[in-house]
């Protein structure tokens, strides 16, 4: 089944949006109408997963707040999934842009792999591609005839440097438990791998490692459950903060929070205070809102003939007690 | 027999008109709303009446439209499908498999992939039937379980990953475009739209399955045995999962276990936007080829148009309920002309 | 409670004795394209035993909707008990004091037989259902009625029958003024009829006014007084029915002279065996039972409603399984497990209920006609629209079923013209025995001859041909011989020269332990 997006904190639509779209959604739709026919001005798209995903909602809230501010040199639409696994919408969605002839498509992929094709229909219709957030799969690409740099986090890296501060306060021989994203997810099997490269190199001991599909109650019960098999859990790894969230709810209704050290990935708001108070002991940041902005700004220099390849990578900074 | 013959030369261009009106009656409502859905975006969406956006939109529509045509036979047999969604994900995987195989050859891989996506729907299809009537237990339930047995069937045949790196013919299909506006894709859908309208209208098994969905019952005590009918709907509509699976590796060059995920909703709805009661017995596959349409245009449009994203949903979930509640009336209104007609 | 009843009735009655209980003035309902009922005016007064009678399609049913509240008229006016009668809704009808009992049994079916009945009034305690209670005033009312069923018994479990009781008993919960009793008489036995009118003329004597539809034109004399005919949607005439016979009446309703329905010609030969059963059982521990019909022979089943006729010969037909009993057809011995095999050997049953399991009711004449036998019409799977029509217009022309087109829906036909269509499609597949269970229930007088017409023209054929029928007079008018079915075995067998109502219901009451005398 579908699952559905469950969301931490804010909602995804305003209440404006909910009133107005209920009252008639006609006039939501014409009060929603941007002109897009400015004929000087490059437009700019934006396409990002999810937008129940409190990352997203960062990155969007940063890329509007930086295109308001530069109305006069770009316009720009940025366009979000129902669901992040729907990749087809995705495809859509750049579509859509095509046939709009945008200027420059920001793309955070959805899948590695399946994005490779569409944007190089886009790549060959003159548009500006720029491959943010999680890289585009080589094979793909090259199967595909394009050559797009990578402006992006080193998730892999990223999740190092939490499981690093982990092993760090457990010591030699602690036993800890890993919260995967998605199975499918290029993200949460580069941040897996940077748990387990920190495991090796910290010579903890790994009890279990399961999805829990980066939802908040599905971790909850996850961790509910390896908290009544494993006895002896010193430490836990979560390939998100949304799914943190649900260990420290589970650590909280054992009594165990604060003693079992908790680490996460993202850095998003609600996670902010449990660092503070050491339920959660790190996270990840890895400038949602910088990475969108950033991702547009290298755009408009590619559309003013800069050329960029490789992998550009973006800032990734461990945020613990002394530095939220 | 010459007198039947003059008697029924006689009858027939009324009945032809009158079997005309009523199919027409039947699709009319929906082609017309289409069409001024289509009017309304050309005249205010911007980019909406381009040759590009409705290639595009060809492009869009290919996967849906196949999933419902097949759906269409379930439903008409007063069953339902929830499976096809994740039984086309299984398919892709199956197939990306298959064709990214290096031991075989372009043409062997295709060949093959071909095969096994078609026969891996039509085995899920038939499978959800013989259970549904061996137990005589309701499609919906069945469907359910098989939506999540092929799901998880299809990540662990991929090891949860996307699988890409097709042969290049088979993606240079994928690209072609016919008459400088039909995908191929859109021509693949095309073509099981009418093997589908052709089989409901021209075949004995069509006939059946209309019958089935109005009165099982009476099927069976007219000496027939309609669970194999229905089990062929079923097959059916696995199979054409089976095909819209091969038009998701054409379009998008991976096969994916997440692929698929909600289509199911997508094509039930294009199926009753058709005018296809959910009921069975009555509908028809153009309806839903028209029905799928006006959901993918009432996408783009919107888009174009600049709307909200979550503004989309609203839009389409109310239409299908008007869809439905229209579809009463048209029903109303068929009625009362044939009781004027007809005998009292 | 029904002493206060009775007194209040006597005092209404003499403060309107001189006003009708219902008044119709000038009535007139039109369909889209159909007048159904157009300027009918009559009277029914306080008391009486008011029957209507007309074809089917004169417009009866039209005016008991309206009187029950599910229609309104777009002519004319009403009046009941004084007042202008305009329910908007079958409730506001129900309060005012009018109670229609429909031949289309309103129970809903996956509830118990005492919740059907007090469904407008559970018995409650603190917001909760006081089921004891409701069981205890359920159990009343079975027993007014003479229905014996446990009241927490579910109403699909029950035959037609006594669902039919369970629809009269809860009229009879209600206190109504005036009873609409709509056909109600189609499904039961003679026995359940005496007792329906012990019950009508208990009621008439508490003074409860009944308005009675019925086809079957001998009993109305036992429940009415007065008869309003009505004829295409118009009113005919309302008067007494002292001094008026079953000729005249039916006279007034068709508008012109029908020869006796019950004309039997004893020259329709009877050749070799064309359906032969022996040692048939439905279930492990049920009677065993043999008997065979001859070619060109009309073999009749009676038995009271339950006496297993239905159960018979749908185990026959391969319906519903059975236990044991070897079947042969035309003298060839033949395996039946479902109704494929039966029809594929040339057996055709016409089941008791039509538009639920014998026809497509949305679907056209054309193809109703067709579906028994798809491979005729069909060359390699594909339809042969031509032939089917072709073949199609034949038996609606040698049926005389009334139809403009052939791709009319049969949900638009009348109950004879749907029977026709099921004879149609049974004719259209060639079979060798052909079985009725209630060929004519709800179908009005005309249509019933031609009926019987058929069924004669079809043993002339040579084909054997067995009717299941709780109408003795019609099984005693067509057949060669009746079997006379009671509690699940043949208790009798009754050749025609022998026939006599009397001995074939002694046989029927047989296994029950009793015998009424008539």
């Amino acid at each position: 089944m579908t699952k559905s997006t469950h969301q931490t904190s804010g909602t995804g639509i305003s209440r404006r949006q909910i009133v107005l779209a209920g009252a008639a959604g006609t006039i939501t739709i014409m009060t929603g109408l941007r002109p897009t026919r400015a004929a000087s001005k490059p437009k700019v798209g934006l396409v990002m997963k999810s937008l129940s995903n409190e990352f997203f909602k960062q990155m969007q809230a940063g890329a509007d707040k930086y295109a308001a501010e530069n109305k006069d040199k770009f316009d720009f639409k940025a366009v979000g999934m129902k669901d992040e696994r729907d990749f087809a919408a995705q495809v859509d969605a750049v579509e859509n842009f095509i046939t709009q002839k945008y200027d420059i498509i920001v793309v955070a992929p959805a899948d590695s792999k399946a994005m490779a094709t569409p944007l190089a229909k886009a790549v060959k219709a003159g548009i500006v591609v720029v491959n943010i957030d999680v890289p585009l799969d080589a094979g793909a690409k090259k199967a595909a005839g394009i050559d797009l740099a990578f402006f992006g986090p080193d998730n892999q890296a990223g999740a190092k440097l939490a499981g690093d501060a982990l092993a760090k306060a457990l010591g030699a021989g602690g036993k800890v438990v890993i919260l995967e994203g998605n199975p499918e997810a290029d993200n949460a099997k580069q941040r897996k791998q940077g748990f387990m490269d920190s495991i090796a190199e910290g010579k903890l001991q790994l009890l279990d490692s399961k999805t829990a599909h980066w939802e908040t109650e599905e971790a909850n019960t996850l961790m509910t459950n390896f908290l009544t098999k494993y006895q002896d859990i010193q430490g836990v790894m979560a390939a998100n903060d949304s799914m943190a969230l649900g260990v420290v709810k589970a650590l909280d209704a054992t009594g165990k929070s604060g003693k079992i050290k908790v680490v996460g990935f993202d850095n998003i708001p609600p996670v902010q205070p449990l660092i503070k108070n050491g339920k959660m002991l790190a996270t990840v940041e890895q400038f949602g809102a910088e990475m969108a902005v950033n991702g547009v700004k290298y755009g408009l220099r590619q559309l003013a003939g800069e050329k960029f390849s490789g992998w550009i990578k973006t800032d990734i900074k461990l945020i613990e007690a002394n530095n939220v | 027999m010459s007198e039947i013959a003059e008697q029924a030369r006689k009858q027939k261009s009324s009945a032809l008109w009158e079997n005309l009106l009523r199919i027409s009656m039947r699709e009319a409502g929906v082609t017309v709303a289409l069409v001024l859905i289509v009017l309304f975006f050309c005249a205010t969406a911007p980019y909406f009446a381009t040759s590009g956006n409705f290639l595009k939109i060809f492009v869009q529509i290919a996967i849906n439209t196949v999933l419902a045509a097949g759906m269409t036979f379930v439903i008409l047999t007063g069953g339902i499908d929830l499976s096809v969604g994740s039984v086309l994900a299984l398919c892709t995987v199956v197939g990306a498999t298959i064709t990214t195989d290096e031991r075989l050859s372009a043409g062997t891989s295709i060949t093959l992939a071909f095969l096994a996506c078609l026969g891996t729907g039509a085995l899920c299809g038939a499978i959800n039937g013989w259970v549904c009537e061996k137990w005589k237990l309701p499609s919906f339930i069945v469907t359910l379980g098989m939506l999540n047995i092929a799901s998880g069937l299809a990540r662990v045949v991929s090891n949860n990953s996307t699988i890409s790196g097709l042969p290049q013919p088979f993606v240079e299909f994928g690209n072609l475009i016919f008459w400088g506006i039909f995908p191929s894709i859109f021509v693949i859908a095309l073509a099981v739209v009418l093997i589908g309208w052709f089989i409901l209208r021209f075949t004995v098994f069509g006939r059946f399955i209309f019958a089935i969905g109005t009165n099982e019952e009476a099927v069976r005590l007219s000496g027939h045995n309609p669970r194999a009918i229905k089990i062929a709907a079923f097959t059916i509509s696995g199979l054409t999962a089976g095909i819209a699976a091969m038009v998701y590796l054409l379009r998008l060059n991976v096969g994916s276990p997440i692929a698929g995920i909600g289509y199911e909703l997508n094509a039930i709805a294009a199926v009753i936007i058709g005018g296809t009661s959910l009921s069975g017995g009555k509908g028809s596959i153009i309806g839903t080829l028209v029905g799928a349409c006006i959901l993918q245009v009432l996408s783009t449009g919107l888009q174009l148009l600049g709307a909200e994203d979550n503004v989309k949903p609203i839009v389409i979930g109310t239409v299908i309920v008007l869809a439905v509640i229209l579809d009463t009336y048209r029903n109303k209104f068929l009625r009362a002309m044939e009781s004027r007609k007809g005998v009292q | 409670m029904h002493g206060d009843e009775l007194t209040r009735s006597r005092v209404d009655a003499a403060a309107h004795a001189e006003t009708p209980l219902l008044k119709l003035q000038a009535v007139g309902k039109r369909f889209p394209g159909v007048v159904a009922l157009r300027d009918v005016s009559f009277e029914i007064a306080r008391g009486a035993g008011h029957v209507l009678l007309g074809e089917n399609g004169a417009g009866k049913s039209t005016l008991i909707n309206m009187l029950g509240g599910a229609l309104q008229p777009d002519d004319g006016a009403i009046w009941f008990d004084g007042a202008p009668y305009r329910p908007a809704s079958p409730l506001e009808a129900f309060k005012a004091g009018i109670r229609v009992v429909h031949q289309e049994l309103n129970l809903l079916s996956n509830l118990s037989v005492a919740e059907n009945l007090l469904f407008e009034q559970l018995p409650s305690r603190h917001g909760m259902v006081n089921f004891r209670e409701m069981n205890r005033r359920a159990a009343e009312l079975l027993a007014e009625v003479g229905l014996d069923v446990a009241p927490t018994t579910e109403v699909s479990r029950l035959g037609v029958a006594q669902m039919q009781l369970v629809e009269i008993a809860k009229a009879l919960c209600h206190e109504s003024k005036l009873l609409v009793l709509d056909e109600p008489t189609a499904t039961l036995t003679v026995r359940e009829v005496d007792r329906l009118f012990e019950i009508l003329h208990r009621l008439k004597a508490k003074g409860v006014t009944t308005l009675y539809i019925s086809h079957r034109l001998e009993e109305i004399y036992a429940v009415g007084d007065h008869v309003t005919v009505l004829r295409d949607g118009q009113h005919v005439t309302t008067r007494s029915l002292s001094g008026l016979g079953i000729p005249d009446i039916v006279e007034l309703m068709v508008g012109r002279t029908i020869a006796d329905q019950g004309e039997f010609s004893a020259d329709i030969p009877v050749g070799g065996e064309a359906l032969g059963v022996t040692g048939l059982k439905l279930t492990g521990d049920s009677p065993e039972m043999s008997f065979s019909v001859g070619k060109g022979e009309i073999v009749g089943i009676a038995g009271l409603v339950g006496s297993g006729r239905t159960e018979v010969v749908r185990a026959l037909f391969g319906a519903d399984p059975k236990a044991a009993g070897r079947i042969r057809i035309v003298g060839q011995e033949v395996d039946i497990a479902s109704p494929r095999d039966a029809v594929a050997h040339g057996l055709c049953l016409a089941t008791e209920d039509r538009k639920g399991q014998g026809l497509l009711l949305e679907m056209s004449c054309a193809e109703n006609t067709t579906i028994t036998d798809l491979a005729k019409i069909s060359w390699r799977g594909l339809l042969q629209r031509k032939t089917e029509h072709a073949a199609s217009r034949r038996l609606v022309k040698e049926l005389r079923v009334k139809t403009p087109s052939i791709h009319q829906a049969v949900r638009t036909f009348s109950g004879g013209n749907q029977q026709k269509i099921v004879i149609a499609k049974w004719l259209f597949r060639g079979p060798k025995v052909l079985i009725f269970d209630e060929p004519t229930r709800g179908i009005d007088v005309g249509a019933k001859a031609e009926i019987y017409e058929l069924l004669r023209k079809l043993a002339t054929d040579g084909k054997g041909i067995l009717v299941v029928s709780s109408d003795l007079p019609e099984l005693m008018a067509i057949c060669h011989r009746i079997l006379v079915f009671s509690k699940g075995r043949i208790a009798g067998e009754v050749p025609r020269a022998e026939f006599d109502q009397h001995r074939i219901l002694s046989f029927a009451f047989q296994e029950y332990g009793r015998v009424r005398d008539r």
